[in-house]
C-alpha cells in the first residue's frame, strides 16, 4: 500500500485544536487603550501619543491632523506652551522626556509650509449661529471647534487683527509674527466670519449678541492689570507690566531707568524683564513669591514660565529674587528710590491650606529707580458687569457654563479657577475653547456635554525591559550676542530630528504592534490580524485556547493588555 | 469610558489561525500549564525550523502535554519512544533519511532530565557519530513531569521535592552540571544556549543550527511556573533575570570554542532573580546565616559566569541583552 506524506499538515480529527483549553481560564486578557500621561496633562486635550505614533509611521500630515483635532494652533503653542506634557512624560522617569513641544512646533510649521488643509469631519450643516467674543486663543479655539461641528460662527474682537494676547503681549522673539499671521489666516479661512474693531460694551452689547445669536462664547481674556500697592503706597509714575509690554510691542517705546524691580512671577514679568534688559536697562531685578524651576521646588510653587525661558533670562542677565515680596517702597517724595524685600514661603496653615508666610528679620533693600508690578491681570468688566458679580473672573464649570446663563459660555483667562483645570496659559485657553464648543453643541442639541475619560497609565504599568535609554534631541538656540528684539531665539527640529525623537515614544497605553504578545504566548492564543482587530491593535485573543496565564499582559511594553477576572 | 472589546463574537479566529504569518509546529490545545516556558520554547523552535523536519521526543512534560491521545498538538512528524533514547532514535531516523537520500532535518528534543542525566549517553553517542541532528534541550532545571525531583541541571541551593531545605542542606547541595562544556568537548560544529526571554536570539540560533550539516545542540532556559514557584504571568521576566544576572549566560560555541556571547550591560543582583521564585524561598529565611551564605554563593557563581564568558560588554552595544529585545513601532528592532 503506497504511503502518502503531507508535510506541514495535520489530520483535523486528531488535532489538539479540538481541546479548548480556554475553559481553564479564570482571567481573560483585554485590550485597554489607556490615556498616556502626556495626553492627560495636556490642557488643550491633545493626544500626543497618537500623533507621535503617526510621525513614527512616517505620516507627518496624519500626525498634524490628529493634533489639530484638539488644538488648531500648534505652530503657536509649539512655541509658547509650558508643555506640562513633557513634565508628565513617562520617559522622563527613565532618561529624558520626549521633546513633544518641539515636535508640535515642527508639525505646525510643516502644515503651514505645505498648506495642509484642516480636516473637518463630515456632518450635517447646522443652522444655529454662535457669537464668539475675543479672537485670542480661547475664542479662536471655540470658533474652530464650532466650525468643525458645522455651526455658523461670528468672531468679534476689539483689535484690527486676530490673536489677542498672542499678538499684544508675547514678544516676537518667542512667537515670530509671520508664524502667528499665517497660522491664524489659515484658521480664519475655514469660514469664520471675523468682525474686527468691534468691542463688547462699546460697539455691541451682550444683550444684542444674545438676541442675534443662539449662543455666545466669551473669550475676552483678562486685560486689566490687577490692583497693586504696597501698604497703600503707589509711585506717581506707575506703569503696569502688561501695559509696558503691549506698548513696546505696538509702538516700540520703553522706559529705560538705570535699575528696575519687576514684581511678579509669570510670563509677563519675565518677558518684560528680558525686553528691558535688551533695551539697555543696566540692572533688571525680578522679585517673585514663587520658587525657581528646579528639582527642589514643589510644582505648585514654581515660577509660572517655561523653564527654558527662565534659563535664557538668567543668561541674558536678569537677576531673580525667588520666595520674596516687596515689603515697603522707599520713596523720595512720590518717586521710588528703592524697595525693601522680605523672604516668604508658601506653607500649610492650621486648616491645611497653603498661604504665604513672610519671615521677619530677612528684609533687604534694592536700590532701583522704577518698580513695575506684573502680578497678574483681571477681567476688564466693561460690558460684562452683569456676569461678573463684582468678581475678578467669571465663575463657571469646566465646560464654561455659568450659573443661570443658559446660552452664554466663557473660557480662557477670563474664567475663574476650576478644580483640575488650571488656566492662565495659551494651551489652557485652547482647551477651554474646545470644551465650550462641545458644551454649546450639547446645549443646542439638547444633550449633556461629554468629555473623553480614559484611565491613566502609570510608569509602573509599562514593561521597561523593552525600552532602551536614548538621548533627547538638542535644539538650536540663538547665541547670547546675536539676540535682538525680533529674531526668534529658539530653533525648531529638522525632519530627521523629529523622526528620531518620535521614535523614543513609549506609546504608553496604546498598542505599537511590537508582536510581543503574539511571539510570547505559549498557547498560540494571540492571533495576528491587520484587518480584523477593530480596536486599533493588530491582535485578537483566541479565547477558545487562552488559558489566562497573563504572560502577554506582563510582557506588553505599553500596558495595553489587562487581565480581567472571568465571571463565575 | 474603558475601551475593552471582546472580539470573540465578531472574529472567526479559526479562519485567522490558518492564515498566521508564521509556521505553527506546535498548535494550541496542548495541555501545558499556564505560562509554561517549555511550551513557548518548543513553539519558537518549531516555528524557526519550519515544516521540513522530523521530531523525536524524550519522555517528559513536553511529550505528555502535547500528545494526549487521540490528539496531537504537533503539525510535523513526531516520535516518542522512551525517556533515555531521544538522541538514539533521532540518530536512527537521520540514518534512514540519509539512506533514502532525503534532506529532511531531524530535531531531537528532551527536557533537562532526559538530556543531562537519563539520555546523556545516547546524546553523547549521537554527537560522537556526527549525525546531522539538532538536539534541543528544554532546560527547566528539574524533573517536572514526575513531581519536581532534582536533576543534574537543578541549580545549586534550589529546593525540589528531593532536595528539600532543612537542617542539613539549603536545597540542592551540588552545582548545576556544566553540560554545554561537555557538549563542546565533543568538538561539534555548533552548540549554544538560549532563553525564552530572548525569542529573536533563540530563533536566530535555531536557524543557524538548521543550516549546519552535522550535530548541533541548543540549551534553552525554560521557566516552569509550577516547579520554580512563580506565577505564570512572570515566566518571561524570570527567564530574563536569569540572563541579566549572569546565572544563565547566553553563549554560542563553535567546535568547542566560544564564538559569541550576549553581553550584559548592567548585571542585575541575583537576589532579584531568586526572590521571585518559591524554590529559593528558604534563602530569604530570617535568622539563618546559611541563607545569606547561599545567596552570596549564587552571586559568586553568576560573577564567575560573567568573568568566564566575558559577559560585560563595552559601552552601548545594541546587541546586548538590553538591546536584544528592544521594541519599536511595527515590530522588533531587528529580525
Amino acid at each position: 500500500m503506497p504511503v502518502t506524506m503531507t508535510r506541514g499538515a495535520f489530520a483535523k480529527a486528531g488535532t489538539s485544536l479540538a481541546f479548548k483549553t480556554g475553559t481553564w481560564r479564570s482571567a481573560r486578557p483585554v485590550h485597554v487603550h489607556a490615556a498616556a500621561p502626556c495626553h492627560r496633562a495636556c490642557p488643550a486635550g491633545e493626544d500626543q501619543q497618537a500623533w507621535l505614533a503617526r510621525i513614527q509611521e512616517g505620516h507627518p500630515q496624519a500626525a498634524w491632523e490628529s493634533l489639530v483635532a484638539a488644538n488648531p494652533i500648534p505652530a503657536v503653542t509649539g512655541r509658547v506652551c509650558p508643555h506640562p506634557c513633557e513634565s508628565a512624560c513617562n520617559r522622563g522617569k527613565m532618561d529624558e522626556p520626549i521633546a513633544i513641544h518641539a515636535l508640535e512646533r515642527w508639525l505646525g510649521d510643516e502644515a503651514i509650509r505645505h498648506g495642509w488643509a484642516y480636516p473637518i469631519p463630515k456632518g450635517p450643516a447646522r443652522t444655529e449661529r454662535v457669537a464668539v467674543v475675543g479672537a485670542g486663543p480661547a475664542g479662536l479655539s471655540a470658533a474652530y471647534h464650532l466650525v468643525r461641528r458645522h455651526y455658523k460662527v461670528t468672531l468679534f474682537d476689539s483689535m484690527p487683527e486676530a490673536g489677542g494676547l498672542l499678538r499684544s503681549a508675547i514678544p516676537p522673539t518667542r512667537l515670530p509674527r509671520d508664524v502667528l499671521d499665517q497660522e491664524l489666516a489659515r484658521l480664519l479661512a475655514l469660514g469664520i466670519e471675523f468682525r474686527q474693531r468691534t468691542a463688547l460694551g462699546r460697539d455691541i452689547t451682550l444683550e444684542e449678541l444674545k438676541t442675534e445669536f443662539d449662543a455666545v462664547f466669551l473669550g475676552i481674556g483678562a486685560g486689566k492689570s490687577r490692583h497693586w500697592d504696597v501698604d497703600g503706597a503707589v509711585p506717581a509714575d506707575l506703569h503696569e507690566g502688561l501695559h509696558l509690554l503691549k506698548e513696546w510691542l505696538q509702538v516700540g517705546a520703553l522706559p529705560t531707568p538705570k535699575a528696575v524691580a519687576i514684581h511678579g512671577g509669570g510670563n509677563t514679568a519675565v518677558d518684560l524683564a528680558r525686553v528691558m534688559k535688551r533695551a539697555g536697562v543696566a540692572e533688571v531685578h525680578l522679585i517673585t513669591a514663587s520658587g525657581l524651576p528646579g528639582p527642589d521646588t514643589e510644582p505648585d510653587d514654581v515660577l509660572n514660565v517655561v523653564p527654558r525661558e527662565f534659563e535664557q533670562a538668567v543668561e541674558e542677565g536678569v537677576k531673580f529674587y525667588p520666595h520674596r515680596t516687596i515689603n515697603r517702597l522707599i520713596m523720595r517724595g512720590s518717586k521710588v528710590v528703592g524697595v525693601e524685600m522680605v523672604r516668604l514661603k508658601k506653607l500649610p496653615g492650621a486648616n491645611g491650606r497653603k498661604t504665604r508666610v513672610a519671615f521677619e528679620g530677612t528684609e533687604t533693600v534694592l536700590h532701583v529707580d522704577m518698580v513695575v508690578p506684573a502680578i497678574g491681570e483681571v477681567v476688564d468688566p466693561a460690558g460684562v458687569e452683569a456676569l461678573l458679580h463684582g468678581k475678578d473672573y467669571f465663575a463657571c464649570d469646566r465646560f464654561g457654563r455659568m450659573e443661570g446663563q443658559g446660552r452664554v459660555f466663557v473660557g480662557g483667562d477670563a474664567r475663574a479657577w476650576v478644580k483640575g483645570y488650571p488656566n492662565g496659559t495659551v494651551t489652557a485657553a485652547v482647551g477651554d475653547g474646545r470644551r465650550a464648543a462641545e458644551a454649546i453643541d450639547a446645549f443646542l442639541s439638547g444633550r449633556e456635554p461629554a468629555e473623553e475619560d480614559r484611565p491613566p497609565i502609570p510608569y509602573e504599568k509599562l514593561n521597561l525591559a523593552y525600552y532602551e535609554s536614548s538621548a533627547r534631541i538638542r535644539l538650536p538656540t540663538l547665541p547670547l550676542d546675536s539676540r535682538n528684539d525680533t529674531d526668534e531665539i529658539e530653533g525648531g527640529p529638522t525632519a530627521a530630528q523629529a523622526a528620531t525623537e518620535a521614535d523614543r515614544c513609549f506609546s504608553c497605553g496604546n498598542c505599537l504592534a511590537c508582536d510581543n504578545c503574539w511571539t510570547l504566548c505559549p498557547d498560540s492564543a494571540v492571533i495576528k490580524t491587520v484587518d480584523q482587530a477593530s480596536d486599533g491593535s493588530h491582535y485578537v485573543f483566541d479565547l477558545d485556547y487562552c488559558k489566562g496565564c497573563g504572560l502577554c499582559a506582563h510582557e506588553c511594553p505599553c500596558g495595553y493588555i489587562k487581565m480581567e477576572a472571568e465571571e463565575e | 469610558m474603558t475601551d475593552t472589546t471582546d472580539l470573540r463574537d465578531v472574529v472567526d479566529t479559526s479562519a485567522l489561525r490558518a492564515r498566521q504569518p508564521r509556521f505553527r509546529g506546535l498548535e494550541a490545545g496542548h495541555r501545558a500549564c499556564q505560562g509554561c516556558g517549555e511550551a513557548l520554547a518548543a513553539r519558537l523552535v518549531t516555528e524557526a525550523a519550519g515544516p521540513d523536519v522530523i521530531l523525536t521526543n524524550a519522555t517528559g512534560c513536553l511529550e505528555v502535554f502535547s500528545t494526549a491521545w487521540p490528539q496531537s498538538a504537533w503539525r510535523v512528524p513526531w516520535l516518542h519512544s522512551l525517556f533515555e533514547n531521544s538522541a538514539a532514535i533521532a540518530s536512527g531516523v537521520e540514518a534512514a533519511l540519509k539512506a533514502q537520500g532525503r534532506r529532511t532535518k531531524v530535531i531531537a528534543q528532551g527536557g533537562d532530565g532526559g538530556t543531562f542525566d537519563i539520555g546523556f549517553q545516547a546524546l553523547s553517542g549521537m554527537l560522537e557519530r556526527m549525525h546531522n541532528v539538532l538536539y534541543v534541550c528544554y532546560d527547566n532545571e528539574a524533573y517536572m513531569n514526575t513531581g519536581i525531583q532534582r536533576s543534574g541541571s537543578t541549580p545549586h541551593a534550589a529546593m525540589t521535592t528531593t532536595s528539600p531545605p532543612g537542617k542539613e542542606r539549603m536545597g540542592k547541595r551540588h552545582m548545576k552540571k556544566d553540560l554545554l562544556s561537555i557538549i563542546a568537548a565533543h568538538h561539534i560544529p555548533y552548540a549554544a544556549s538560549a532563553s525564552v526571554a530572548y525569542p529573536q536570539d533563540l530563533r536566530r540560533k535555531v536557524r543557524r543550527a538548521m543550516e549546519i550539516d552535522g550535530p548541533t545542540f541548543l540549551l534553552i532556559h525554560s521557566p516552569c511556573p509550577l516547579g520554580w514557584g512563580h506565577d505564570g504571568t512572570v515566566s518571561i521576566e524570570v527567564a530574563r533575570l536569569a540572563v541579566q544576572t549572569g546565572l544563565f549566560p547566553l553563549v554560542e560555541l563553535e567546535r568547542g570554542e566560544v564564538a559569541s556571547v550576549m553581553p550584559i550591560r548592567k548585571p542585575v543582583p541575583v537576589v532579584e532573580y531568586l526572590k521571585r521564585q518559591g524554590r529559593f524561598r528558604h534563602l530569604f529565611a530570617d535568622g539563618d546565616h546559611r541563607a545569606r551564605e547561599e545567596r552570596e554563593h549564587l552571586q559568586a557563581l553568576a560573577d564567575y559566569n560573567i568573568e568566564r564568558y566575558g559577559l560585560m560588554g563595552d559601552g552601548d552595544d545594541p546587541f546586548d541583552s538590553e538591546g536584544a529585545d528592544t521594541i519599536r513601532r511595527g515590530g522588533p528592532a531587528r529580525a
